[in-house]
């Protein structure tokens, strides 16, 4: 884990409120795999704001410094190359002040952030065939992953859904060997209803699947899971409300099975990557 | 420059830090985990998270909300018991050179005294902290520091079982604060920390539901400043022990604002989950301050902005 600035290049509305913003600061995604995340102050920072970061003395806490309070965590969505050096960029639904302040950043402003943090998704070594299912706003530590996948070499079936068909990801923005199964609520897009059932369907011809989305979907995908005729590895990203992202606040338990019973766990050090199995 | 502080002074129950940069229990998990990110050893010490001699599971999900300034917190005292702390973590912490303060809880007055004796016999303790102020304990916690009777049993039951210092740490949600303060350190006190959280809640407008799953949570950040600020000054007027100022400390002028109204020592809480750094930038910061406007002695700033006939 680092801890520094990452100087925004771009921010842009990809569809319905989702954004993606990019990142130059290298440093803050080293080593990063896809599934980890990093903490964003999504705040006006004026203590700082200087350059100094020594020099808060002369910057007494102010109102607007301290709102909103708590940094927000963010699945690192992908990561590029462009002419100035590395990138990684986030994917996010604007749904309060936080990520309302994030989808305002221009280039050049400065956001204060550590990461790279928690445990990201394992493809195991034997593993060919990948399912991945991403419900809503969960797509986006997938579409790395899924590149990822892509780069080596290995078959990717991807399970997109939403509300509707404004929500859906462009698969235009997935690599093109991707099989993309799109399923919306109400049928504007794809197939009618929800993740679970093409997730079901494909269970047996994948060697793992890995799931981002709602709780309720991830619920009922081990449902799914557990009646199925095959066994198959599922990792799924949880999200809870954090405070620090390190495991110091204890704000984020998640009950999980552990060996001879259940264990409050943390999502962002032990997680935020369980296996299916542990939580529902 | 002389930053060092006594926080207690008798005997065996003596502890003098290097400066007066804590961080506050409950924030700083059991100080191992950010060894990697910044020279901890710099602090003046750590507090612990708060234990219990058996190991505590904590609340439910939701714990944490974010509010104006501030946010809530309901943990619900999860924590590793007294066993996995001496076995895992005081071994480590007795290689450090910053003091350690462990923050004990009990279901009852008998539990702070065992608690306080099991960590009279392990080493890499430097004093304990007394947790009757957290709003969230199921059992204990707040319920004993709100009568100054009762705060003064399990004080005394402490004083009895260790000849570490004893510091307690305050809640605020009670009517006089002050009369509590004067009853723990009458029971042998070496020092108080003003202030744990203030109760409070939130609710989602959308499920009609009460957002925290226990209901009611601990407010802090730096919404609670001038409220913490306010009773340390009052506490550190009436008593004659060292002052530990904590509430929504968030930078180096927050920190000598406590400091100038009577805090001996302060404690770094909330604020280190905006900035893992914010401890050790609010240290730098004194010492610029102190730099700046030429003091010698951090000794000129502690009361400061009391009136001198006091």
């Amino acid at each position: 884990m680092n801890i520094g600035y990452a100087t925004v290049t771009e921010t842009r509305r990809l569809y319905g409120d989702v954004y993606e913003t990019w990142f130059s600061a290298p440093e803050l995604a080293a080593g990063a795999q896809p599934g980890q995340f990093i903490m964003l102050r999504c705040c006006d920072d004026a203590s700082y704001a200087a350059g100094d970061p020594t020099s808060n003395i002369q910057h007494p806490t102010s109102t607007i410094d301290a709102d909103p309070l708590l940094p927000r965590p963010m699945s690192y969505y992908r990561v590029r190359t462009t002419t100035t050096g590395q990138e990684w960029g986030i994917l996010y639904d604007v749904v309060g002040r936080g990520t309302a302040w994030l989808a305002n950043c221009n280039p050049g402003d400065r956001v204060y952030a550590w990461g790279p943090l928690g445990n990201g998704y394992e493809i195991d070594r034997n593993a060919g065939n990948l399912l991945l299912v991403a419900g809503g706003i969960g797509v986006a530590p997938l579409v790395w992953l899924a590149e990822d996948a892509c780069a080596r070499g290995l078959n990717v079936t991807m399970v997109v859904g939403a509300r509707n068909e404004s929500l859906i990801f462009p698969a235009s923005m997935l690599p093109p060997q991707v099989e993309i199964v799109v399923t919306t609520d109400d049928g504007s897009a794809g197939r009618k209803g929800f993740v679970t059932e093409p997730f079901g369907e494909l269970l047996e011809w994948c060697d793992q699947a890995f799931a981002c989305g709602p709780n309720v979907m991830m619920e009922a995908m081990a449902g799914v899971a557990r009646k199925a005729r095959v066994r198959r590895p599922v990792q799924v990203l949880l999200e809870e409300r954090m405070g620090c992202g390190t495991g110091i606040c204890y704000g984020c338990a998640v009950d999980v099975r552990v060996r001879g019973g259940r264990k409050m766990k943390l999502v962002c050090k032990d997680g935020p990557r369980f296996d299916i199995r542990d939580v529902w | 420059m002389n930053l060092s502080v006594d926080i207690a002074t008798a005997g065996k129950r003596s502890l003098t830090l290097t400066n007066p940069v804590m961080v506050a229990s409950g924030t700083f998990s059991y100080g191992v985990d950010y060894a990697k990110i910044f020279d901890i050893q710099r602090l003046g010490a750590i507090v612990s998270k708060t234990t219990s001699m058996q190991a505590r599971a904590g609340s439910p999900t939701q714990r944490i909300d974010e509010t104006p300034a501030g946010m809530l917190n309901s943990i619900g005292l999860q924590n590793v018991g007294m066993r996995v702390l001496a076995r895992d973590l005081a071994p480590k912490w007795a290689r450090w050179k910053v003091p350690v303060i462990v923050s004990i809880i009990g279901s009852t007055v008998e539990e702070y005294g065992d608690c306080a004796a099991f960590l009279e016999t392990t080493p890499g303790v430097a004093a304990i902290e007394l947790n009757i102020s957290s709003p969230n304990a199921q059992k204990g916690g707040m319920e004993f520091g709100q009568d100054p009777d009762v705060a003064a049993a399990v004080t005394a039951a402490c004083v009895r079982a260790t000849q570490l210092p004893v510091i307690v740490k305050l809640t605020p949600n009670v009517t006089s604060i002050v009369d509590i303060a004067k009853s723990v350190v009458d029971a042998g006190a070496s020092a108080l920390c003003c202030i744990n959280t203030l109760q409070a809640m939130s609710i989602d407008v959308r499920t009609r539901q009460p957002r925290i799953a226990r209901t009611f949570a601990g407010l802090s950040g730096p919404a609670i400043k001038p409220v913490a600020l306010r009773m340390v000054w009052q506490v550190a007027r009436a008593v004659s022990v060292p002052v530990i100022g904590c509430g929504g400390i968030s930078t180096a002028t927050d920190a000598i604002e406590f400091l100038m109204a009577g805090a001996t020592a302060v404690q770094v809480g909330t604020a280190t989950f905006r900035d893992p750094l914010a401890p050790i930038r609010v240290l730098d910061g004194i010492e610029s301050y102190m730099r700046e406007n030429n003091i010698a002695d951090i000794h000129e700033v502690i009361g400061a902005a009391r009136p001198t006939s006091t």
